[in-house]
């Protein structure tokens, strides 16, 4: 049974509390140039082969529930994003759609509304599932896989850009609707991205479905069977890689994903392979549910936001949404005045480490990386920024280091940035 | 009250014992909350789990209310059939402040594991019979005294001691 709490991490320092026939111990981490957030696993081998992985986490607490408590839902609004650096979206949605609920007027939601929120969702798993694969790819050793993936994750990365003025974080929503509406030029303009996108999807399936070097290398490895994944509650794409058809925009439907047509994706297999495909098929189902929301948005009318009082009644709800990487849950009570009482978010990934270590029993020490890799640990990927000048219109991108040293130089000697 | 409970004994086809429960609310469609007393919490979980066959937790809330710890498992029944979830919030109230235990459901739930160690941490909220009760997520050298998620600790308050702390950590090294 205590092999089942991966949790506890064993104290080494006299050897006496290694798991049984493991001679050797190997620590990854909380710094290490695989993982790109700070996590820190100790893998317990005989040989070559893996006998326990535990995980230590905490690295990154920022406190971010106990700072709302002393904000208002407003502002918290704005908060709430940073949760992750990948899918912010998904955080504001469940955040807006509790909050309205608590307020009463989760009613009064226009379609309008509700249909650009819902684009937002979905363009940001289609790049959070891209920039996923392809760091997978760049894990089996396959470069050049890396580097198409990221380069054809540049046309959602523009879309998103050009209907919210962020990469990222687009920060679309607002308790009562959203904040900024998607014009058609916008969405003419964005449809024919959607279809080059698309055939590049189906091209990177191809690619992991018939290229023998990246096909080997993840059939098989990592096998969690359905009746673990019952017992290790993982959720998202490692749950339905698993054999386990749930998400939750079909099981417990929220915004209009019960009105648009789209295809729940899951794999019995549960090896790495059957995750990525996951994934694949997931990234394909939403830039046609995309193309969908762009057809709807012509026609569909409606006030894109309410008047929400500052003041919110007593109570309390729980929402989930699908985020990229899975079950994505908030819980708020409200207290009757404009700052929360107590709020929770618990975000997918948490879920799903318990699955993942397991994953881990009997493989090599050399498929630990694209193991470990499967739950999709997030990063941020914001290197980079575009500086318009507004009175000519002239464009400049610059890297971080030369965007910093620019601002510098501009405050110390007062001068405009261009 | 009543229609609430039949209504969720029809869909989850078990009977629950009366006594077992304080109250249990219909949020909405397919969207229950029991709220249980934490003497009775274990046995009505076990029910939950072994003949209605809940088997995924999401996660675990803990709050305050008034003078007392409520803890909140958040759980899913799925009906896989139907591709079909009915969430559920399991709250159990009435845990003394002064010494705030409650069972374990670590029994039914290995994901219980992270969640009730993190509720560990941030309340103080002991866990009867988890095999290893040890902070989670706050770092080795935070004061044992200080459940930062209480509401007697103010925002300025838990900066303040983690301020100290780094400076007390960097100053050891």
């Amino acid at each position: 049974m205590a092999e089942d709490f991966r949790s506890r991490f064993r104290v080494l320092t006299d050897g006496s509390d290694a798991p049984l026939g493991a001679d050797h111990h190997i620590f990854v981490g909380p710094q290490h140039p695989w993982a790109e957030e700070p996590a820190h696993f100790i893998i317990h081998v005989k040989g070559e082969r893996v006998v326990e992985a535990n995980i230590r986490i905490g690295f990154n607490l920022r406190g971010m529930e106990k700072a709302m408590e002393a904000r208002t839902w407003r502002q918290n609004t704005m908060l709430i994003p940073r949760a992750c650096g990948i899918c912010s979206a998904v955080h504001q949605n469940v955040y807006v759609r509790l909050v309205e609920r608590l307020a009463g007027i989760e009613d009064q939601i226009s379609e309008r509304a509700r249909l650009i929120r819902m684009f937002s969702c979905e363009a940001e798993r289609v790049h959070s599932h891209m920039l996923w694969y392809g760091i997978l790819a760049h894990d089996t050793g396959f470069d050049t896989l890396f580097h198409v993936t990221w380069r054809d994750r540049e046309i959602i990365m523009d879309i998103v850009e050009d209907i919210s003025g962020n990469r990222v974080n687009p920060a679309l929503m607002l308790i009562g609707g959203v904040k900024r509406d998607l014009p058609k030029e916008r969405a003419d303009k964005a449809r024919p991205m959607i279809n080059d996108l698309i055939k590049q999807v189906e091209y990177h399936k191809k690619v992991f479905t018939e290229e023998a070097s990246i096909v080997n290398r993840l059939e098989n490895v990592g096998v969690l069977t359905k009746e673990d994944a019952k017992k290790l509650t993982p959720n998202g794409p490692t749950a339905r890689g698993s054999g386990l058809p749930y998400d939750i925009r079909k099981t417990f439907p929220y915004e209009l994903y019960d009105d648009i047509d789209w295809n729940l994706v899951y794999y019995t297999e549960g090896d790495v392979l059957a995750t990525t495909l996951v994934r694949l098929d997931e990234t394909l189902e939403s830039l046609r549910m995309l193309n969908q929301i762009l057809d709807r948005l012509e026609t569909a009318s409606g006030e894109l936001l309410q008047r929400v009082k500052p003041r919110i009644s007593e109570g309390k709800y729980m929402t989930r949404a699908e985020a990229p990487r899975g079950e994505d849950i908030h819980y708020g009570i409200a207290n009757g005045t404009d700052k929360p009482e107590r709020y929770k978010i618990r975000a997918p990934s948490l879920g799903n480490i318990d699955a993942t270590l397991k994953r881990m029993d009997g493989e090599y020490i050399a498929d630990m990386p694209v193991i470990l890799r499967s739950y999709d640990p997030c990063f941020s990927c914001t290197n980079r920024v575009m500086i318009i000048n507004q009175s000519t219109g002239e464009k400049k991108i610059m890297g971080q280091d030369e965007f910093a040293l620019k601002a510098i130089k501009a405050k110390k000697y007062n001068r405009p940035f261009f | 009250m009543s229609d609430a409970l039949s209504e969720l004994e029809n869909i989850l086809n078990i009977t629950i014992p009366k006594d077992f429960v304080e109250e249990v609310v219909k949020v909405e469609e397919g969207h229950f909350d029991i709220i249980s007393p934490f003497e009775k919490a274990y046995a009505l979980m076990k029910i939950l789990h072994d003949d209605a066959g809940i088997y995924h937790l999401t996660t675990i809330s803990a709050y305050e209310k008034d003078d007392s710890f409520n803890v909140c498992y958040h759980i899913q029944h799925r009906i896989e059939e139907e591709v079909k979830e009915i969430p559920i919030n399991f709250i159990i109230t009435k845990i003394d402040k002064d010494n705030p235990k409650t069972p374990s459901m670590i029994d039914f739930f290995v994901a219980a594991d992270y969640y009730e160690r993190e509720c560990y941490d941030f309340y103080g909220i002991y866990f009867n019979d988890h095999p290893f009760m040890e902070r989670l997520i706050l770092p080795e050298k935070w004061p044992d005294d200080v459940r930062p998620m209480k509401k007697e600790y103010s925002w300025e308050q838990i900066r303040e001691i983690t301020l100290n702390l780094a400076k007390q950590i960097s100053e050891d090294d």
